[in-house]
Order: C-alpha cells, then sequence, then structure tokens
C-alpha cells in the first residue's frame, strides 16, 4: 500500500468544515495524488457535530479513516476536537486546534458546564502524538467575523509542515474554492505566524 | 459538473451519477429530496441551464418515478433519484411498471440506502425491491464507478424494457474522489410515437410475471459474460470475501492493514440477479466464503441459494450477517470488515494498553453531548411550546402525532410529539386516533405536519379525516421550504421556478370544508396558546395553518434583523434559579445563563430578535429593548 496520510476536520455546523475538506482535497489533486473525503452532514448540520475525514493519497480507500490510522487532527473547535481524539486519534496523531469554543445549547443554557480548555488540552495532549493549540481571537477581532477560521488554519498546518501539501497548491485552492479571497489570505498569513510563534516558544 | 471530458476532477458519489447522467445522455429527471440523495437532481437541476434536461422536484417519489417512466414510454431517457424510504412511497408504482414495462427511453431508479439511519427514520435495504419487483441492481462501489454505472444501467433499462435500479449508500453518495469524465453526450431527445401505438398495461399479470422471470434469467447470462464484476487479491484460493457497494473499499483496506494479501476479494457490481455461473465458479471448492455488504444479508442468502446447487464435498464454509462474523445492523467500515476477518482467519485481537484506556475514560467523561436543537428563533420551537401550554390546559390531555421535518426534532423538545413515523403519517394516525372516543380514548388529538410534507403524503388522510370526521386538529407548519434537505422549493413556495406555478395550501384545505379553519402567526406566541385551546375543544375536523419562518433560509437570503430592537433580560425582575423557564423549558438557542448574575441573559450574536421569549416569561423580564 501506498505511504498513507490521514486528517480528520472536526468542528460544529455552521463552521465551514465541509468546505474546508474541499480545499485540502483540491489541493492534494492538483499535486497529482488522489484524495478521497467523507463527510458528515444531513440532519447532524443543525449545530451538531460535523467530520470531515480526508485521505490524501486513497486510490479508492473508503471514505472513513480507520481506528489508529489518524495522522493530522484538524480542529476548529476544542470540545469537538477533543470528541474526535478519543475516536480515533493515537501517538501517531498529530493534532492542529482552534481553541475558540462554541458553546453547546445546553451549556449556554447553564444546565451543563463547557469542560476547562485547559482540560481539554491536557486531556488531547495525552490521546495524541504531538498538540498544537491555537488562538484566532486576534484573527476574529482583526477581521470582525469568525469566516475565514478554516484559511486561518490551513495557514497553520501548511507552516507545521506534517503534510506533503505544498503553501502554493493550498492557497490555489483556497482561491478556486472558498469566496473572500482577501478575508482569507489575510486570515492564512495570521494561521503561518501565530503558527510560527507557537514553535518559537 | 461541467469539466470537459478526460478532466480528472473531485465529485461526490451523488454528483457523479448526475454527471453519469448527463454523459449518458438523460434528459428527463425528477426526485423528491431526501438525505442521502438530494444532490443528485440537485446538481442536474443546475446542469440544466446548461444542457438539454427537464428536472423537477416532484411532490413524492411515487409521482417523480411515474413521470419519469412516462418519458421512458414517450422515447425520453429518464433518471428518477430518491432516498431509501422514498423508495416504499414510489413500491406501488414499481411493483406494476416492472411487468408492463418502461419505455424505448429508459429508466434508471438511483435508491440511496441510509445504513445506521444517519438521517433517516430507519436503515431499510432497498435492494429488497430488486427482488420483490424482479428488477436489475447494480451497486457502485466508487465515485467513478457511480458514474459509470449510469450509462450500463439505461443500456440495460433500454434493451429489456424495464427500470434498472442502482442501488448507493451515504458513505458513497457523500464521499469525494477523483473521477475521470467522459464527453457529455451531444445527441438531443426527442418523443417517439410509441406511446399512441402501444398500450402499457397489465392484462394478465401472471404472463408478465413470466416474462418477466425469463428477461431476468437473460440478464443474469448477460452479467456473466460481462466484466462488471471483478476479483482482485492474491493466490490463497482457501478464502474468498465477496463484496458489494462501498463496503468492498473498507474490504480492500481491511485486508491490507491486516497484511493478508493473499485472500482474493470479489467486488460484485451485478447484486440482482447474481451472474449464476461466476458465483458457482467463486465459490466451489473454496474452504471459507466471507459475504461484506450493507445493510441486509441480500448477497449472502443469494449466494447459499445458488451454492445449494454444489455436491456437499464443494461448499465452503459460510460467514456473514447469518452466522453473526459480520453485524446483522448498523453501518460497516474498515474496522468492523477487520474483526470479521480476524474472527475468520484466526487473527488475535490486538490488546489494548491500560494507560491508553484509562486516558479515554477520562477525557470521555469531559465530553458533554452536541444535540441537535431547533435553531435560534425558529418557529417550531413556538409552536411546541404553545402545544405544551395547551396541553396543561385541557384535563384530559393531548396526544400529538407528528411527521417528518425539521419539526421532528419535536420529539426531543419537552416529548412534544408521541408519534414520529413516515411521511404523512401523522394526518393518518390522527385520522384513527380521532375515531377512538367511543372505545374510551379521552385526551384530544393534535397532529403536526410541514408544508412539503402536507403535499408529499397528507392529503388522502386529510380528505379521509373530513369523510369520516375525525375528531382532530391539524396544525401545519407551513414556513414555505423544504428545509430539511436543504431549501428546495415545493408547491406551496412563494418564489417559484421559472415555468412552475404556486399551489395554495389555503385553498386546498378551504375546498375541504374543516369544522374550523384558522391561520395564525407562529411568533406570536400568546396567540396561538388561544387560538390552538379553541381549535382542540370543537368537535370535527380542525385545520390551523401556521405562518412559520425558518430561519436558516432568511440567513441564507441575507436576511437581517437589525431593523427590531433588541430582546432583553431585565435583571432586576428575572427571578433567577428559582425560574429557569426561558433557558431550561422554552430553550431557545439564544437565552443564555450569565453564572456571574445568576440570571438568564440573551446572546447577542445569536437572537434574530423576534421576540417569541417576551411572553414565555412569566415576570415580564424579557422584553424589547427601548430604541
Amino acid at each position: 500500500m501506498k505511504n498513507q496520510y490521514n486528517i480528520l476536520i472536526a468542528g460544529v455546523g455552521g463552521q465551514g468544515n465541509l468546505v474546508c475538506g474541499c480545499v485540502l482535497a483540491e489541493a492534494a489533486l492538483q499535486q497529482g495524488l488522489t484524495p478521497t473525503t467523507g463527510e458528515t452532514f444531513g440532519a447532524s448540520r443543525r449545530g451538531g457535530t460535523v467530520l470531515t475525514h480526508l485521505r490524501l493519497d486513497a486510490d479508492d480507500l473508503g471514505p472513513l479513516i480507520p481506528r489508529e490510522q489518524l495522522d493530522l487532527l484538524l480542529g476548529l473547535e476544542p470540545l469537538e476536537s477533543l470528541r474526535a481524539a478519543v475516536d480515533l486519534a493515537t501517538s501517531r496523531t498529530t493534532a492542529i486546534i482552534s481553541m475558540t469554543k462554541i458553546e453547546t445549547p445546553e451549556s449556554i443554557a447553564g444546565k451543563v458546564k463547557y469542560p476547562e480548555i485547559t482540560e481539554i488540552k491536557r486531556s488531547l495532549r495525552a490521546i495524541c502524538g504531538k498538540v498544537y493549540s491555537l488562538d484566532p481571537g486576534r484573527i476574529f477581532a482583526e477581521t470582525g467575523t469568525r469566516r475565514a477560521l478554516n484559511a486561518y488554519m490551513l495557514g497553520a498546518m501548511v507552516t507545521s509542515g506534517v503534510t506533503s501539501l505544498t503553501e502554493e497548491h493550498i492557497l490555489r485552492a483556497i482561491q478556486t474554492t472558498l469566496k473572500e479571497w482577501d478575508l482569507n489570505r489575510v486570515a492564512f498569513e495570521a494561521g503561518k505566524k501565530d503558527f510560527r510563534s507557537l514553535v518559537d516558544l | 459538473m461541467e469539466s470537459s471530458s478526460g478532466s480528472k476532477v473531485l465529485m461526490s458519489g451523488n454528483e457523479a451519477i448526475a454527471r453519469g447522467a448527463l454523459e449518458a445522455g438523460i434528459c428527463f429527471c425528477a426526485s423528491y429530496p431526501g438525505t442521502p440523495s438530494t444532490e443528485i437532481a440537485a446538481a442536474l437541476m443546475k446542469s440544466s441551464q446548461n444542457h438539454d434536461i427537464y428536472v423537477e422536484w416532484s411532490v413524492n417519489e411515487k409521482v417523480a418515478l411515474e413521470a419519469c417512466v412516462a418519458a421512458s414510454w414517450a422515447g425520453i431517457p429518464a433518471l428518477c433519484s430518491m432516498k431509501s424510504l422514498g423508495l416504499n412511497v414510489a413500491a406501488d408504482f414499481l411493483l406494476n411498471v416492472n411487468l408492463s414495462g418502461t419505455g424505448a427511453g429508459g429508466v434508471v431508479l438511483v435508491v440511496c440506502d441510509d445504513p445506521r439511519g444517519h438521517s433517516s427514520s430507519n436503515e431499510q435495504d432497498s435492494r429488497f425491491y430488486a427482488k420483490a419487483a424482479y428488477l436489475p441492481l447494480l451497486e457502485p462501489s466508487t465515485c467513478q464507478q457511480a458514474k459509470d454505472v449510469i450509462s450500463i444501467a439505461l443500456a440495460l433499462s433500454q434493451k429489456h424494457r424495464i427500470p434498472v435500479i442502482v442501488r448507493s449508500t451515504t458513505r458513497l453518495s457523500h464521499s469525494r474522489s477523483v473521477v475521470k469524465l467522459r464527453e457529455i453526450a451531444s445527441a438531443t431527445c426527442t418523443t417517439s410515437e410509441e406511446l399512441a401505438n402501444a398500450p402499457y398495461n397489465v392484462p394478465n399479470p401472471h404472463l408478465k410475471h413470466q416474462e418477466l422471470g425469463m428477461k431476468l434469467k437473460e440478464i443474469a447470462q448477460d452479467f456473466e459474460k460481462s466484466k462488471l464484476n471483478s476479483v482482485s487479491g492474491g493466490e490463497n484460493t482457501d478464502t474468498l470475501i465477496i463484496a458489494s457497494g462501498v463496503a468492498f473499499r473498507y474490504t480492500k483496506e481491511a485486508v491490507d492493514l491486516l497484511n493478508i494479501p493473499s485472500v482474493q476479494i470479489v467486488n460484485l457490481l451485478t447484486s440482482h440477479p447474481l451472474p449464476q455461473k461466476d458465483v458457482v465458479d467463486w465459490i466451489k471448492n473454496r474452504q471459507k466464503v466471507l459475504f461484506v455488504e450493507e445493510v441486509d444479508p441480500f448477497i449472502e442468502d443469494g449466494v447459499l441459494a445458488i451454492a445449494a446447487e454444489l455436491h456437499l464435498d464443494e461448499i465452503p464454509t459460510f460467514s456473514g450477517k447469518r452466522n453473526g462474523v459480520v453485524p446483522f445492523f448498523g453501518e460497516l467500515d474498515t474496522n468492523t470488515v477487520m474483526d470479521a476477518l480476524r474472527s475468520i482467519q484466526g487473527i488475535p485481537q490486538k490488546h489494548q494498553d491500560e494507560q491508553d484506556l484509562n486516558t479515554l475514560k477520562l477525557a470521555r467523561q469531559m465530553l458533554i453531548p452536541r444535540r441537535l436543537t431547533f435553531c435560534a428563533g425558529c418557529t417550531h420551537r413556538n409552536v411546541y411550546w404553545a402545544l405544551g401550554r395547551v396541553k396543561r390546559r385541557i384535563k384530559e390531555g393531548l396526544i400529538v402525532t407528528g411527521d417528518i421535518g425539521c419539526y421532528s426534532l419535536g420529539v426531543f423538545y419537552n416529548e412534544a410529539m408521541n408519534t414520529m413515523q413516515a411521511m404523512g403519517s401523522g394526518i393518518g394516525t390522527a385520522s384513527g386516533l380521532g375515531q377512538l372516543e367511543r372505545f374510551g380514548l379521552k385526551q384530544k388529538v393534535v397532529t403536526v405536519a410541514g408544508d412539503s410534507t402536507f403535499f408529499h403524503a397528507c392529503l388522502p388522510g386529510l380528505v379521509n379525516a373530513k369523510h369520516k370526521n375525525a375528531n382532530m386538529t391539524f396544525l401545519i407548519l407551513d414556513n414555505s421550504t423544504t428545509a430539511m434537505t436543504g431549501f428546495q422549493p415545493n408547491p406551496g413556495t412563494s418564489k417559484q421556478r421559472l415555468g412552475n406555478t404556486v399551489v395554495s395550501i389555503e385553498s386546498i384545505v378551504r375546498a375541504i370544508e374543516p369544522s374550523h379553519f384558522e391561520i395564525i402567526n407562529a411568533v406570536d406566541i400568546d396567540a396561538m396558546i388561544e387560538t390552538i385551546h379553541k381549535a382542540v375543544e370543537i368537535d370535527g375536523l380542525k385545520v390551523i395553518l401556521v405562518n412559520s419562518v425558518c430561519r436558516l433560509e432568511e440567513q441564507r437570503l441575507g436576511k437581517t434583523h437589525e431593523e427590531f430592537s433588541r430582546v432583553v433580560v431585565d435583571i432586576n425582575l428575572c427571578k433567577g434559579e428559582n425560574c429557569r423557564i426561558c433557558t431550561d423549558q422554552f430553550s431557545c438557542l439564544a437565552i443564555g445563563w450569565n453564572e456571574n448574575l445568576k440570571k438568564a441573559e440573551v446572546i447577542e450574536n445569536l437572537c434574530i430578535r423576534c421576540g417569541a421569549c417576551i411572553p414565555v416569561c412569566p415576570h415580564d423580564a424579557i422584553k424589547g429593548a427601548e430604541p
């Protein structure tokens, strides 16, 4: 079997999870790979958990990543990242996670408590091989929107160098797949910068 | 969808099926939206701007199939797509037209099953319709195959004059991979005179049945000679796996991960009728045969029937859903196939590290659920809230029968709905309950259905209720769109596609002349409580048309709520922990809990300022802010 690389994007309905998977798959295709993505949507779209499975060079392997085969967990939300990690991540897994939380309907209503971010981080560290926690709060504030989270996370991912996808191909895929190129370009650069400052620390 | 021949593009299984339809020269498509099938007709609808293809969202799957078959009778190649449960609706027609035959145009019937019921109320295996109706059925495994199989299915339908079923499942329909395109058919479609000269009916069903049986035998022989099914793997002739659909891909990976490349795998595309001679060749003299398919043992049972003709010493040990090696319920994945292979090959399970298990256990304890809920400001919540209040006022209580749509979430909302079954079953069951007073039923009967469901399957139930004078109240939650599946227009939608006409729900209901009819606004909760209360107390068939709003649709159309005044909680009036009616019972997403103040608060960026929650607070603490 070829050298397989498996990415799971975890988030909440409305975060643009599926389109993030499309960008990565498109970049992989342009690099001559044969990606496959598996998407969970439908009823789960209404504010529920959304997962996108991406296998960078799958040929005709199934769309779902088997247990113990997860290489990169790209987390758009901390709680959903932990949920995904519990199911699929191992020491083989690198996690790159946005730590901006989205409360659940019940935690908003004060019926349950959203877990402490420090606890989520600790747990992720215990499960995954490597964890990079990002705070997109600054870019959200600067751009006045959360819509560019995907581009921000992709900027961080490229800088991490964990995948074989090149910056050039990802940027081109962002340009062809996402709207609002100027906004996404800014967010992408912010993601790169924030990731670099993480590693420098 | 529009890329040129020879190019390699990423496509979902559903988009690939749609592209396959264009390449095959399909000129007519009718469908009813339903996950996971919706994107097939949606993609073709987009393409209809550039290609000579007619596409419609029919009122239901039966009408869609009837329309497609009619097109084929007139010589126009047609494709009809639907979800698993949709085929139940269309089945009445399907089990006639299989006998009378389709036309020269040909009909491809695409059914998308939903193993595990991710977006469905069951996980039915629709392949049994192929057996019941004696129809050929093809199961593609990859997006490429999903595209290519449409031409094959259409040719088969045109040759044998019967519908040909193509079956997908959620993980094929909703996965994307690389597809190499062929040329889109350029020939234009023109109707033939055939229909006028050849009546399609079933005068002698038994003779037609005989004829169909012979067609099916001939098709099985064609499948034997074809290259549609393939055998891959190594030299090990002891063990064979027969896999179909997306499960074939899980099987391939399971074999790779367990490092047993020597076993052989059949990728079976022609699940019905089985290529009998090939099957005998595949299984004869093997030690073990494993079946990997979703959901029921369909191929397994077919092969077991063929195996009965083998000599005893040639029969292998069969494993699959019948002996429990593969689970008989739920969705498969690579891990379940690995477990099945370990079981039949005697490979020990991997031992999990104690410390890892403990880490996972601790993490799981932290995971609070993220449940599905109504959107902020969703008017369905208001209706259920009002029903809850009416329930309290009526000493006999209410029975609420529900239906299929976003409002099905009422099952989870303060248990507002007592039953939820199939499309249109709410009014049908209510019509029955409405006769049970004579046997002692005390509760008042209420049923709810949305606008798209109203057109899909509620009309016969409504007429029945009127005709038999059933004692019940019917709430039509009309938000003017098919929200659950992605905002497809239905006959009641105010903004229609070019050439389509609005059909008024109000006019239909008035024509039926219920004992009592009212139209109310779903944002005004107080008025809704009074109106529903009054209606349930009247005898006979009562209908209330509830003008509702889909907030997602509003958002999609770019509507903002800036012009309305903000909604705020007056913390001096809020009773805090002692009350919590707004946060715990009404539960709009935009009403939060302020931990520091121990009071409710409105979450600005979620609130759509509809004000529906204002009368919900018994202490008048929720109010519109001064402008």
